[in-house]
């Protein structure tokens, strides 16, 4: 993110936090998109997409007055959408509700042109690996990949270090590389 | 598979690639409940609002029915800025000082209004006001605030500043700025249906509510403005915004006359703060404003209030149109006159307060905020002026320019 983007951003929370209804209009069209899809990649189920940013801005919304902005916003909102992913993960897994053969083909009602190299199968897979990926290492391949979260920021956000980030983001590679290989098989 | 990198971008192509539900479709999910959990949450600074969110959800037509019930006065709160001095108007001066209270009926696109307008007590400015359309639409002032009640969604739009009435009350000030008007041109004829002598002022002006153009129509025998059209536009083009056809003057009217009640329960919403977007391009010269880098908005617009208040008091001109872009649209000697009061006892000639920073909004420059000021006059009086502050980033540099007024002065002591 660029300087100008984080002085924006600083504005839009002064603004938000006087409680000006256009800032929070702003902030939310600025991020929705970004943070749909990075819902989108961190949720075993997909339908749960805008419920996830529902949840996220509403009570975003509620900090008014007292919300301090530490770092970006974008990585603020990102964890946020980051965190509500996993809680609604962990409540699928406990109704046993998650069964890896039963999650709907995620992309494949609609591929979108940036995926014309990528066929059907790969996307499922894809799917497929993601899902097994342990939380923690998914959100960091997702926040640096998806969201551009640089490591040091989402180690701040995450509160580890930023050696630690750097593994996970590894591992999940690596992870996810083993998978498609069919090293693990899944 | 290779290495990291290929499985990186592979990841990258992925997620790029997913879909996610239309925007539309989670607008409508998320952004109601989050303003409305915004607005009961809200600091007791910003309490005075009232389902904000509806603001920004109003129809159309709602805003349409505003605006058309706001036209009825607006007009006068930038009236005060025109003349010529070739047309002798001392007679007419002497014909309207005697009047504190004024009738005006006439029409706005779609509809017929009538409006009630009075004085202060000392006759410097108006201080009630209450406007009617056929449509069912109130537009009053009350207690330095602002009201417009919109039948269609039963809503009472405000805001805590006097948009409406006149910024100085009829009498020699106001008519005496008419003959500064730039480009004003008078017409004598007569009138087709009295055969009354009449004289008609054409003219035209950028200010904070856009470019707009008038004729207004004087009696010759009385010496009274008895109608006035305006357009928003500069050269009269198309249907007009505001026709009056008349309009009758009073020494007083009775309190009850300004007295509004809102029938039912209706919802009251804060107008949301903008600017005319027909000024943006005057806004966002790069050259204009003040550097806001290293400076908080409150700093920032402080400094550029306070930096242009100054400007009026030592009749800086140049510093003025350099922080106040819309004040290139004006010549000296209407700088002189209709701001920097030259001469005047009601000039501003000390700095009391600037701030805290009130209101924000937006325009499509960027954000919008509301600078309160309390400034001492000549005459020793105090009043409270409100300036916006448009914020801008213009080639990766941040500034701010003062947009102008927000309402008119309210006195305080």
């Amino acid at each position: 993110m660029n300087w100008v983007q984080m002085i924006e951003d600083r504005f839009l929370v002064w603004r938000f936090n006087r409680g000006d209804p256009a800032a929070l209009c702003r902030i939310y069209e600025k991020y929705r998109d970004s943070l749909l899809k990075e819902a989108a990649a961190l949720l075993n189920d997909r339908a749960g997409v805008e419920d996830v940013l529902h949840d996220v801005f509403v009570e975003f919304a509620r900090s008014v007055g007292r919300f301090e902005l530490r770092g970006s916003l974008k990585g603020y909102l990102a964890i946020c959408v980051a965190n509500r992913a996993r809680d609604l993960n962990r409540m699928k897994r406990r109704r046993n509700a998650v069964d890896l053969d039963e999650v709907p083909p995620r992309a494949a009602d609609g591929i979108g042109p940036e995926q014309a190299a990528m066929s059907r199968e790969m996307v499922a897979r894809l799917d497929a690996a993601m899902a097994e990926l342990p939380d923690e290492q998914r959100e960091i391949v997702v926040l640096h990949v998806q969201s551009k979260l640089p490591f040091r920021e989402i180690a701040r956000l995450r509160e580890i270090s930023i050696n630690t980030a750097m593994s996970r983001y590894r591992y999940g590679l690596d992870k996810l590389r083993s998978i498609l290989n069919g090293e693990l098989g899944s | 598979m290779s290495d990291r990198k290929d499985m990186k971008r592979m990841v990258e192509t992925y997620l790029g690639s997913l879909e996610t539900p239309a925007g539309d479709r989670v607008d409508e999910k998320v952004l109601p409940a989050a303003l409305t959990a915004m607005h009961k949450a809200k600091p007791p600074m910003a309490l005075a609002s009232h389902s904000i969110w509806r603001t920004i959800m109003t129809s159309k037509a709602g805003k349409l029915t505003a605006a058309a019930a706001v036209a009825v006065v607006v007009l006068f709160a930038v009236v005060d800025s025109f003349t010529n001095p070739v047309w002798a108007i001392e007679q007419a001066i002497e014909a309207v000082k005697e009047y504190r209270a004024i009738h005006i009926t006439g029409t706005i696109p779609g509809r017929t209004f009538e409006s009630w307008m009075r004085a202060n007590k000392s006759m410097t400015q108006s201080q009630d006001v209450v406007a009617r359309d056929s449509n069912g639409g109130i537009a009053w002032v009350k207690n330095g605030s602002t009201y417009l009640y919109d039948p269609g969604p039963n809503t009472v739009f405000f805001e805590n500043a006097i948009t409406q009435g006149f910024s100085q009350w009829l009498g020699p000030e106001f008519l005496e700025t008419f003959a500064k008007a730039q480009g004003a041109q008078v017409l004598q004829g007569k009138d087709p249906a009295t055969g009354r002598d009449r004289v008609t002022l054409l003219c035209s002006l950028v200010d904070v509510d856009g470019p707009q153009s008038w004729t207004v129509v004087f009696d010759v025998a009385s010496k009274l403005p008895v109608s006035y059209t305006c357009w928003h536009n500069l050269d009269r083009s198309g249907e007009p915004v505001c026709d009056s056809t008349r309009i009758t003057y009073y020494k007083d009217l009775p309190d009850s006359l300004f007295d509004v009640h809102i029938p039912g329960d209706p919802a009251y919403v804060e107008k949301p703060l903008a600017i005319a977007e027909e000024n943006i391009d005057l806004l966002s010269n790069p050259d204009d404003g003040l550097p806001t880098a290293g400076l908080t908005p409150q700093e920032a617009a402080e400094k550029i209030v306070r930096t242009t208040y100054q400007a009026v008091i030592d009749g800086d001109l140049a510093t003025l149109r350099k922080l106040s872009p819309l004040c290139r649209n004006w010549d000296d000697e209407m700088l002189r006159s209709i701001l920097l009061r030259t001469g005047k006892s009601d000039r501003i000639a000390q700095i009391v307060q600037i701030g805290p920073a009130g209101k924000t909004g937006e325009s499509s420059l960027g954000a919008l905020i509301v600078m309160p000021s309390v400034l001492r006059r000549g005459d020793n009086t105090k009043i409270e002026e409100k300036m916006i502050v448009q914020f801008r980033m213009i080639e990766d540099k941040s500034s701010c320019v003062v947009y102008g007024p927000y309402g008119i002065s309210r006195v305080l002591e």
